[in-house]
């Protein structure tokens, strides 16, 4: 099959399936409306508490929500596998490659677009300002892959979607608790700082907050190469575990 | 085209479960074609094989003259596949639906939009075109799931189970599609364990039981594999269970298989002459009252028990056979 053709197959497939989720009240629940209800919970209090909305918890819950919007996004494989319609696309004359391509595009995009509501939610209602919006953009973009990676592994260890969210869950609250979204790692009790290293979330919400508190480049670029190594490993890693469930 | 499909020694595994056992059979070029089995019989799994969506442990499968396993894209240009569940997309409306399809398959802007309003036409669809695919009956479903199938003109259309789960009514409307479309000239492979649909709609039939083609002919000449077995139908009155009197008569000389179909009673014999006088007295002696009884011409369904010594409605599955049924659907399998 032609490169072209392959890409318009990917490209077609994650159009397909951000058109269902924004219509899908599940997605907004979880990709959306949970963030938001953490960033009012924790935003207030922080700001009672006198501590920094603008270059802790806002970055945080940023990284947070590509997080949920990616991992939700790339999930609904398995509801499609469990629903029927992933066949659909599997009798269609579409590779392999194509839909794992189109299925990763349309979690990275999930991701971005919710990270970016977040953010203007938080402008809005607590005034904060990122000063390098490329930088951001670019951290927000490297997660959502990095994020969706992880999407495509619990999608190729989970036969139905109930394995799914328990899988997904077991995963991602202890991400948002230990990878610096409410606290900061390095004020955590031991071992958890440690725990906290292999969560490619730290990475995340360290980059945002380097760039918002302008600190030192040479730790955003070493989050945005660990955040891309985690890419690169988890979407192998499960592209080829759906490759092999798609191949049997 | 003198095969549309050819099905050659063709195996399937799911770890030790052997689901389809060296199956070999071929589907003639517009001929209707029909794999009759219960369920978990390995119909399902054949068909994802021949349709590319699972890779067989051994054998091979060519459509339209491309070996599945080696030119999947070619093979599934030329098949429309309706599964056994309507899957199409929920959330999408039936017009959205197809246009991805139309897409996935390679048609230009212009021909899926004149392509998609004929089959939205065809199929009585047009005035909810644009309603969400989760709010349709499931006759809509079932239309627009052939539809969606037939957007790229396939010359094989591959049916699984095509009438399962439909009222009597949206039944017998697909059935006419069926016929139509092979009237038109298309290759039609399909999957039922309804013998009567097997036996209005095929040309040929393949009986496929625990994995394994038992035989295949035209239905006349599987109704005549009964050798010189003549069917009685009988009911009994008494508003008695009537399956309370299958293991009763099952015990009378002369009665080679008893089995219930459609109510009644129904007994396979050699030889009639002795076989009647002796249910009679039986069911007598056991306080019923015969209200019917009829010699009728062996069915499908006699053939079918005759060939595996059970029905193909009533035995409940095994766990193997559960498990044949679940795997092909449990995932991207």
């Amino acid at each position: 099959m032609k490169p072209l053709t392959s890409l318009m197959h990917s490209i077609w497939i994650a159009e397909n399936d951000l058109r269902q989720s924004f219509k899908s009240m599940r997605h907004v629940v979880w990709s959306l409306l949970f963030p938001i209800f953490m960033l009012f919970t924790f935003g207030f209090r922080y700001d009672s508490t006198g501590s920094d909305v603008q270059s802790i918890l806002i970055p945080g819950i940023v990284a947070m929500t590509a997080m949920f919007g990616s991992t939700n996004e790339t999930m609904s494989i398995v509801w499609d596998k469990s629903m029927g319609v992933f066949d659909r696309i599997l009798a269609a004359p579409v590779s392999s490659t194509s839909i794992i391509v189109g299925k990763t595009l349309a979690g990275a995009v999930m991701g971005v677009i919710s990270a970016i509501v977040l953010l203007i939610i938080g402008s809005a209602l607590f005034g904060v300002s990122f000063t390098n919006i490329s930088a951001v953009l670019l951290i927000i973009l490297l997660a959502s892959f990095s994020f969706t990676g992880i999407g495509t592994i619990i999608s190729g260890l989970a036969s139905e979607p109930r394995e799914a969210m328990m899988l997904s869950n077991l995963l991602r609250f202890p991400m948002m608790f230990f990878g610096g979204v409410f606290f900061l790692p390095e004020s955590m009790p031991q071992p958890l700082p440690y725990v906290a290293k292999a969560m490619p979330l730290t990475y995340a919400t360290e980059a945002l907050r380097t760039i918002q508190t302008g600190g030192n480049i040479s730790i955003i670029l070493i989050d945005a190469l660990v955040l891309l190594v985690y890419t690169v490993g988890t979407i192998l890693l499960g592209s080829q575990m759906l490759m092999k469930i798609m191949t049997r | 085209m003198e095969n549309a499909i050819e099905v050659k020694e063709l195996t399937k595994f799911y770890g030790s479960l052997l689901a389809v056992d060296h199956v070999n059979f071929e589907v003639k070029g517009k001929e209707i074609f029909g794999l009759l089995g219960p369920n978990g019989a390995g119909k399902t799994t054949t068909v994802r094989m021949i349709c590319g969506m699972l890779r067989p442990t051994s054998g091979t499968a060519v459509v339209a003259g491309y070996d599945v396993s080696q030119k999947p894209q070619e093979a599934k240009r030329r098949i429309g596949l309706v599964p056994d569940i309507s899957n199409l997309f929920g959330e999408l409306s039936a017009k959205v639906n197809l246009e991805f399809m139309g897409k996935l398959y390679g048609l230009d802007k212009k021909t899926r939009r004149e392509r998609i309003d004929q089959v939205l036409e065809l199929f009585q669809l047009k005035e909810r075109q644009n309603d969400l695919v989760k709010y349709y009956s499931k006759g809509m479903h079932r239309r627009l799931t052939i539809a969606a199938a037939l957007l790229h003109r396939p010359e094989i259309l591959v049916m699984d189970e095509p009438t399962s789960g439909l009222d009597a009514q949206t039944a017998r409307l697909v059935r006419e599609i069926i016929i139509d479309l092979n009237k038109e000239g298309r290759t039609i492979l399909l999957t039922t364990h309804q013998i009567d649909e097997a036996d209005r709609l095929a040309q040929r039939v393949g009986i496929i039981d625990r994995g394994r083609l038992i035989t295949l002919n035209t239905p006349e000449q599987i109704k005549n594999t009964t050798e010189g077995m003549r069917a009685l139908e009988i009911k009994i009155l008494n508003g008695v269970d009537q399956q309370r009197w299958i293991p009763i008569i099952s015990e009378a000389e002369g009665v080679d298989k008893v089995f219930l179909a459609e109510g009644k009673i129904r007994i396979l014999s050699k030889d009639l002459a002795e076989t009647i006088p002796t249910v009679v007295n039986l069911v007598d002696k056991h306080g019923g009252k015969i209200e019917n009884i009829s010699v009728v011409q062996p069915t499908l369904e006699d053939a079918f028990i005759n060939l595996t010594g059970k029905s193909i409605r009533e035995e409940p599955m095994s766990k193997e056979e559960y498990l044949q049924q679940r795997l092909p659907r449990s995932g991207l399998r």
